[in-house]
C-alpha cells in the first residue's frame, strides 16, 4: 500500500512535534533559563533580581573552592571509569565465557544495586562507614588491622576516596549487562578459530572479545562520565554534604549549596553553566580519544 | 521520494523554529508573567477579605505557613483552632510540614506569599527574607499592641525582636537556646561532676575518657553550625559580651582575629588535641550524633531545647536529660547563653494583613506561652510565664527557666540577628577543619577573617 505524502507528513508530525515540544519545555527551556539567571544577582527566594552582567562569571574564576570541586568531580570520573569498567568487563566475561552454573544468580546479584535509589545506597554506605558501628572499621579490627581504622567520611583526606566505592558498587550491574549483551553477540566460531591457532584465553580476550565489544565499552565510558559529572551530586549530598571542610564538594553539590543554602541562585546558575560546558568538552574529547575503526572479522 | 524528504525536513525546520520562538519569547519575562497570572488568581479568591480587612473587620482567607520540626505541630493546631473559634468569619489555610520552606518557595518567588509565616527550619532565613524585602515592617504596629493584662507586647519579650537598621520585621515567638546536654542519671551513677566552666569541663571530660574509654564530646560535622551556635556563640558572649557577639556575627573587620576570639578558639584546639572531640564527628549528621549521645558513645552534645522532643522515640528509659549553658567561659565567670529565636512574621505582600495581624496578636498571650512549653518542651518568648505550676512541663525546662532568670548564674547575651549563611558556611567549614586537628586556632581565625572580608564585600 502506498501512503500519500500528506499522510506520511502527518504521521511524522504526530510522532515528532509532541516529543519536541516536551523536550523544549522540560529540557531546552530550563537550560536557557539557567543561562539567563546566571547574569543576575538573585536569592532564589524572592522576586527581586538584579542584572549584574558577567559579575557571577568573574566570581566563578576567583572562587577558591571551584577548582577543587572540578578536581573532585574528575577524580570521581577517573576512578569510576576504571573501577566500573574493569570490574564489569571482568564479571561480564566471567559470567558468559566461564560457563558458571550459577550465572543467572550472579547476574541478579550484581544488578541489584542498580534498582536501588542512589539515596538508599548513600544511606546504606554511611552505616557501612560509620566509625564506631560500621562494617568497614569492625572488619579491619577483626583481621587485626586496627591501625587502618579511621572515620572514613569524617576525614578530610579519606572522605572523597570513600565515595568511590559505593559509586562503583552501584554502577557495575548495568554496564555488566551491557557488555554481556555485546559478548553474547560474538560468534563462537571466532573463539574456536583462535583456539586452533593456539591463542590463550588471555589472548582471546585481548584480540577477540575486547575489539568486538569496543562500541559497548565506548558508550559505557561516555555514559559513566556524563552521569558522574551531572549526578555525583546525589551521593555527595546524601553522604557528606560536601564536607568536611569542602573536601568532597563536587560541582553539583557546590551549586546546590550556593543556590539553596547560601541564597546565591544566580551564582548557582553560573556554576550550572560551567558544568554544562565542562561536560560537553569532556565528552567531545573522550569521543575523539576513543574513536576506532569498527572491527569486523 | 526526494521531494517528500525535502518536505519533511521543511516541516521539521518549522517545528524547531516555532519552538525556539516560543523559548525566546518565554525566557526573559518568565518570572513576571507567572507572577501576574498567579497573583490575579489568588486575588479573585480573597478579594473580599482585603477590603474588609481595611475596614478593621477580620474575615476572609488567612494563610499561615509554619515549619514542623522538633517541636511538633500540636501547639499550632490548638492555637489555630482557638483562633478559628474567635474569628469564625476567617477561613484559615495551613501550610505546614518539615519541608514547608522548600514547598512554599515558589509562592514567595512569585510574590504571592502566605499572610503569616513562622520562620524556622532548613531552607528558611530571616535575614535573607528581610534583605529581599519580603517581610512587613512591624515597628509602628508593635507599639500599639497590648497583652491581655494591658502591658505593651513590645516590653514583654524575654528577648527583644531582631532589628535591621533599627526596624522590626519579625516578632520572636520561640525562645530557644543552645546549650550542652548530658545524661544526669549516668553522671550520678559515676559521680562525675557537672561542669561549671571551661577548666571543670576539661576535668570532667578527662575523667569520663579515663573511666569509659570514649571521646566524651560529640557534635554533627555535617551541620557545623550546631557547634558554632551551641558552643562558640556563648563563649564569645562570655568573653566579650554583646559587642563581640555582634561583631562576630556581622563579620566586622578584625573581629575574628581579635584576642578574645582567638582565646576561645584555643580552647577548641585544646579539646581537639587532648582527644575530647569524637574523631568521627565530621561525617555525622545531627540525628547520628544525637543517637551516639543517647547510646553513651559520648557524654556531651551541644543542641537546643528541642533535643528531648526530637529524640523522644529513641531515648532509653533510664536516660535523664540534663542541660547546662555551654561551659566555655573562664573560671569564676558566670555561664553564658545566647538565645536562638524563631520568629513569627507577616509578609510584606500579605493579602489579608488585618487577619494576619489579628492572628499574631492572638498568639502572644501568657496562656499560649504556657501551653507552648507543655507541648514542645521549649519556652515562648514572653516574660513572667509561670512554668513551675504546670505538671506537663519537663523538669529540665523548669530548671533551665530558673537558671535563665537568675543573672548570678547565667548571663544572657543577645545576637543582633542570625548570622547570614554567606558568612556561616565558610566559617563552619574551617571550624570542622580545626576540630579535626587539620588546622590550628591561628589558621582558623585567619580563614574566618578572610571569610568575613568576603562577606562584607558581597554586601556592597
Amino acid at each position: 500500500m502506498v501512503q500519500s505524502k500528506r499522510q506520511r507528513n502527518l504521521f511524522l508530525a504526530f510522532c515528532l512535534v509532541p516529543t519536541f515540544l516536551l523536550f523544549a519545555v522540560f529540557t531546552l527551556y530550563p537550560l536557557f533559563n539557567g543561562l539567563y539567571y546566571s547574569f543576575f544577582k538573585w536569592s532564589g527566594a524572592s522576586s527581586l533580581a538584579e542584572f549584574v552582567g558577567f559579575d557571577n562569571y568573574r566570581r566563578l574564576f576567583s572562587d577558591d573552592i571551584i577548582p577543587s570541586t572540578i578536581w573532585h568531580d574528575y577524580f570521581l570520573v577517573i576512578t569510576k571509569v576504571f573501577g566500573i569498567m574493569i570490574l564489569s568487563t571482568f564479571f561480564a566475561v566471567a559470567l558468559t565465557q566461564m560457563k558458571i552454573k550459577e550465572a543467572p544468580f550472579y547476574r541478579i546479584v550484581f544488578f541489584f544495586p542498580n534498582i536501588m535509589s542512589v539515596v538508599v545506597i548513600g544511606i546504606l554506605w554511611m552505616f557501612i562507614y560509620n566509625p564506631s558501628l560500621g562494617l568497614v572499621n569492625s572488619g579491619l579490627e577483626l583481621i587485626g588491622l586496627e591501625s587502618w581504622t579511621r572515620p572514613w567520611l569524617g576525614s578530610e583526606d579519606w572522605a572523597l576516596p570513600s565515595l568511590v566505592l559505593p559509586s562503583v558498587w552501584a554502577g557495575i550491574g548495568l554496564f555488566m549487562l551491557m557488555l554481556m549483551g555485546g559478548i553474547s553477540n560474538i560468534s563462537k566460531s571466532y573463539y574456536e578459530a583462535a583456539e586452533i591457532d593456539g591463542a590463550t584465553e588471555w589472548q582471546q580476550f585481548w584480540k577477540v572479545t575486547l575489539p568486538l565489544i569496543w562500541p559497548q565499552i565506548k558508550i559505557s565510558i561516555l555514559y559513566i562520565i556524563i552521569t558522574t559529572l551531572n549526578g555525583s551530586f546525589i551521593i555527595v549530598q546524601v553522604m557528606t554534604k560536601g564536607g568536611p571542610n569542602n573536601s568532597t564538594h563536587v560541582m553539583g553539590s557546590y551549586l546546590y549549596e550556593q543556590a539553596f543554602v547560601k541564597y546565591n541562585f544566580g551564582y548557582g546558575a553560573t556554576i550550572g553553566v560551567m558544568i554544562l560546558i565542562l561536560s560537553l568538552v569532556t565528552v567531545l574529547i573522550m569521543q575523539f580519544l576513543m574513536r576506532r575503526e569498527k572491527v569486523e572479522y | 521520494m526526494l521531494n517528500m524528504w525535502r518536505k519533511t525536513s521543511a516541516w521539521l525546520m518549522m517545528a524547531v523554529l516555532f519552538a525556539f520562538l516560543l523559548l525566546v519569547g518565554c525566557a526573559p519575562g518568565a518570572g513576571t508573567e507567572e507572577t501576574d497570572s498567579e497573583g490575579t488568581e489568588e486575588e479573585s479568591s480573597s478579594e473580599g477579605s482585603s477590603e474588609s480587612g481595611e475596614s478593621g473587620e477580620v474575615s476572609g482567607e488567612l494563610e499561615i505557613q509554619y515549619f514542623v520540626g522538633g517541636y511538633g505541630d500540636s501547639w499550632w493546631k490548638e492555637v489555630i483552632a482557638d483562633f478559628q473559634e474567635e474569628y469564625p468569619d476567617v477561613s484559615i489555610t495551613e501550610h505546614a510540614g518539615p519541608n514547608i520552606n522548600e514547598e512554599m518557595r515558589s509562592r514567595w518567588v512569585s510574590d504571592d506569599p502566605p499572610d503569616v509565616v513562622y520562620i524556622d527550619g532548613a531552607g528558611s532565613s530571616e535575614t535573607q527574607m528581610v534583605e529581599d524585602g519580603q517581610l512587613m515592617n512591624l515597628t509602628e504596629w508593635l507599639s500599639g499592641v497590648e497583652l491581655e493584662d494591658g502591658s505593651a507586647l513590645g516590653e514583654s519579650f524575654i528577648v527583644d525582636p531582631a532589628k535591621y537598621d533599627g526596624e522590626i520585621y519579625s516578632l520572636p515567638l520561640v525562645f530557644d537556646t543552645w546549650g550542652t546536654w548530658y545524661d544526669n542519671a549516668w553522671f550520678e551513677e559515676n559521680n562525675w561532676d557537672v561542669p561549671k566552666d571551661f577548666p571543670s569541663f576539661m576535668d570532667t571530660m578527662s575523667q569520663i575518657k579515663e573511666d569509659e574509654g570514649i571521646e566524651p564530646f560529640v557534635t554533627t560535622g555535617q551541620y557545623p553550625y550546631y557547634f558554632l551556635r551551641g558552643m562558640l556563640y556563648p563563649a564569645f558572649g562570655a568573653a566579650g559580651g554583646d559587642e563581640l557577639l555582634n561583631d562576630v556575627i556581622t563579620g566586622a573587620e578584625g573581629a575574628w582575629t581579635s584576642e578574645p576570639v582567638l582565646n576561645v578558639m584555643k580552647k577548641v584546639e585544646q579539646m581537639q588535641q587532648e582527644g575530647m572531640i569524637d574523631s568521627g564527628f565530621g561525617a555525622l549528621n545531627h540525628t547520628q550524633s544525637q543517637m551516639n549521645f543517647l547510646l553513651h558513645d559520648n557524654a556531651f552534645i551541644p543542641v537546643g531545647f528541642w533535643l528531648p522532643n526530637e529524640m523522644a522515640n529513641d531515648t532509653p528509659e533510664d536516660f535523664e536529660y540534663g542541660f547546662i549553658p555551654s561551659p566555655m567561659q573562664d573560671e569564676g565567670e558566670p555561664a553564658a547563653i545566647v538565645p536562638d529565636l524563631r520568629p513569627l512574621a507577616i509578609a510584606e505582600k500579605a493579602e489579608n494583613p488585618a487577619a494576619a495581624k489579628a492572628f499574631v496578636e492572638f498568639v502572644f498571650t501568657k496562656e499560649y506561652a504556657k501551653s507552648f512549653s507543655e507541648h514542645t518542651g521549649a519556652i515562648m518568648n514572653l516574660q513572667g510565664v509561670d512554668l513551675a505550676s504546670s505538671e506537663e512541663v519537663p523538669s529540665f525546662l523548669i530548671d533551665a527557666n530558673e537558671m535563665i532568670n537568675d543573672p548570678e548564674q547565667v548571663q544572657i547575651y543577645q545576637k543582633p540577628h542570625p548570622m547570614s549563611s554567606e558568612l556561616e558556611t565558610p566559617i563552619s567549614n574551617s571550624l570542622v577543619s580545626l576540630m579535626l586537628g587539620n588546622i590550628t586556632a591561628e589558621e582558623f581565625v585567619e580563614e574566618a577573617e578572610q571569610a568575613a572580608a568576603e562577606y562584607r564585600s558581597s554586601l556592597e
